[in-house]
């Protein structure tokens, strides 16, 4: 469903992705982790349509999607969660999911507001839909994030780091929540720090540095790998 | 009392000029120097028209939007992509361009549009046009925040004003959401130009002191609340109304030390 063909792009003389290549398949969930300056997030933007790749081609759902706009691939499936939640701070809750539900996933009427309502089930979320979005806390902002994206009905689902900042009991609870959602066949590529929530739900685990894939397999696999473990753990031979 | 009532139906005119200023600002970030001109420029259109102004508005309006649509995609969305200096310089060149066009079309003389019987027409000392600009203003404003707060667009429009990237992220097409929003704010521009022509003159150089004018009043009122943009207007024409008591010459400058004060002790505004 996805594929990203050779993918370069650099910042000036950083180079975030170096001639990248990966293949997911519908259902895949694959863990990214990595250094930080690794280009995991700059990955994201690319896959999202948030930056541009200098050189390379993106396919997704068996169309070429390198230059199109982050709300373009959105609607092809293409959903996100931020690093930092950026929840529409003047929207409330229930608003954030309706306006996802309406463009991303193209609903209309009572058939959007029931796609909200449900994502917001999902995420544990249905008692503060009325609640302005720039009061909810930490944990509540990053399920509603992901609250966000599950409404654009996506294919293919784009976790950042949705684990960072949380207790380990709020971590398990996202993790429930991704694992659920992953039972409707969607893809989910998770950029995570927490690498125990990352060994919970995926089968595949990829590892970056200065743009380059340094480790592609199962999870403990590419963890013990020796190169993975030097540049990533800080492990020295 | 007759001065509170002139002061605040001159509140509702300076609203409804301001209220496009506030929308383009609060969602697209534009500073639209151009926008008195374009105000003026609805009042132009009635008179290259030669239509009553009752006949003329349907068309007008709908041309104003598509006015602002084009600008949108031909000017003001490079210009928001060129850096925050960039829209200030293009709407300022845009400004002069409107000036010498309606100069050279329409000569330097100040025009004022004809609104039949009723522009005589007054209640209890008030004039009755005034009272129909200040029930129009309110509509105007008090129908846009309606929209805003209740309607799929007016989601959009907000989701987008509050975090553009975002917005994209969950699907929204911010092109043409942005060219609407400018083509509501030209046309709300242009009903309050069509007003200014009927309640006094225009010329081609009026639209400066008016952008001035809707400028204060945005700002009184606190970026982005287009209820504030009606109770900013009314502060600005309470002040011109009642200083004027004191001494007319005074009036204008009252209004400019108003919004300085404002700009000094509420930087956000009054109503924010």
């Amino acid at each position: 469903m996805l594929e990203i063909d050779t993918v370069t792009k650099r910042f000036g003389q950083v180079v975030v992705a170096d001639a990248l290549s990966l293949t997911v398949r519908p259902g895949d969930a694959v863990g990214v982790v990595g250094p930080n300056g690794a280009g995991k997030t700059s990955l994201f933007g690319m896959i999202s349509g948030d930056l541009s790749p200098d050189a390379g081609e993106i396919r997704f759902a068996g169309l070429t999607v390198t230059r199109l706009d982050a709300a373009a691939r959105c609607r092809l499936g293409v959903g996100r969660t931020y690093q930092v939640p950026r929840p529409f701070a003047d929207l409330t809750v229930f608003e954030n999911v309706l306006v996802a539900a309406q463009q991303g996933a193209g609903e209309r009427g009572r058939a959007a507001r029931a796609t909200a309502a449900d994502a917001l089930a999902r995420t544990g979320l249905s008692d503060l839909s009325d609640r302005l979005a720039g009061r909810l806390g930490l944990l509540q902002r990053k399920r509603l994030e992901l609250a966000r994206a599950l409404a654009t009905r996506p294919s293919l689902l784009l976790l950042d780091e949705v684990a960072g900042g949380l207790t380990d009991p709020e971590v398990a609870e996202l993790v429930e929540i991704v694992r659920a959602a992953r039972g409707d066949g969607l893809a989910v590529i998770w950029i995570e720090h927490v690498v125990r929530a990352l060994t919970a739900t995926v089968e595949r685990l990829i590892c970056l540095a200065g743009g380059r894939m340094i480790g592609d397999g199962p999870p403990a696999e590419v963890l013990a790998s020796r190169a993975v473990q030097e540049v990533f753990l800080g492990v020295t031979p | 009392m007759n001065a509170l009532i002139h002061g605040v139906l001159l509140g509702g005119e300076y609203a409804l000029i301001a209220c496009g200023l506030s929308l383009a600002f609060g969602v697209m970030r534009l500073v639209n120097i151009a926008h008195g001109d374009l105000a003026v420029c609805g009042a132009y259109l009635v008179v290259f028209l030669g239509l009553p102004v009752a006949y003329a508005l349907p068309l007008v309006l709908p041309i104003a939007f598509g006015i602002g649509w084009l600008l949108n995609i031909t000017l003001f969305e490079r210009a928001l992509k060129a850096g925050d200096l960039a829209p200030v310089l293009v709407t300022f060149g845009l400004s002069v361009v409107i000036q010498n066009l309606l100069t050279e079309g329409a000569t330097a003389n100040p025009r004022t549009l004809d609104g039949g019987a009723i522009s005589l027409a007054e209640v209890g000392g008030v004039s009755v046009l005034r009272i129909i600009a200040f029930a129009v203003a309110v509509s105007v404003l008090g129908g846009l925040q309606l929209g805003l707060s209740y309607t799929g667009f007016g989601r959009r429009v907000r989701a987008t004003a509050d975090d553009v990237d975002t917005a994209r992220l969950v699907g929204i097409r911010v092109r043409p959401l942005f060219a609407a929003v400018a083509g509501i704010a030209v046309a709300t521009a242009a009903l309050a130009g069509v007003f200014l022509g009927l309640l006094g003159t225009v010329d081609p150089y009026t639209g400066g002191l008016t952008l001035i004018f809707a400028f204060e009043a945005v700002v009184i009122g606190g970026l982005g609340s287009l209820w504030g943009t009606l109770a900013g207007g009314i502060v600005i024409g309470l002040t011109q109304q009642l200083a004027g008591l004191w001494s007319v010459k005074f009036a204008v400058l009252a209004v400019h030390l108003v919004f300085l004060a404002v700009l000094t002790f509420r930087p956000r505004g009054l109503f924010a």
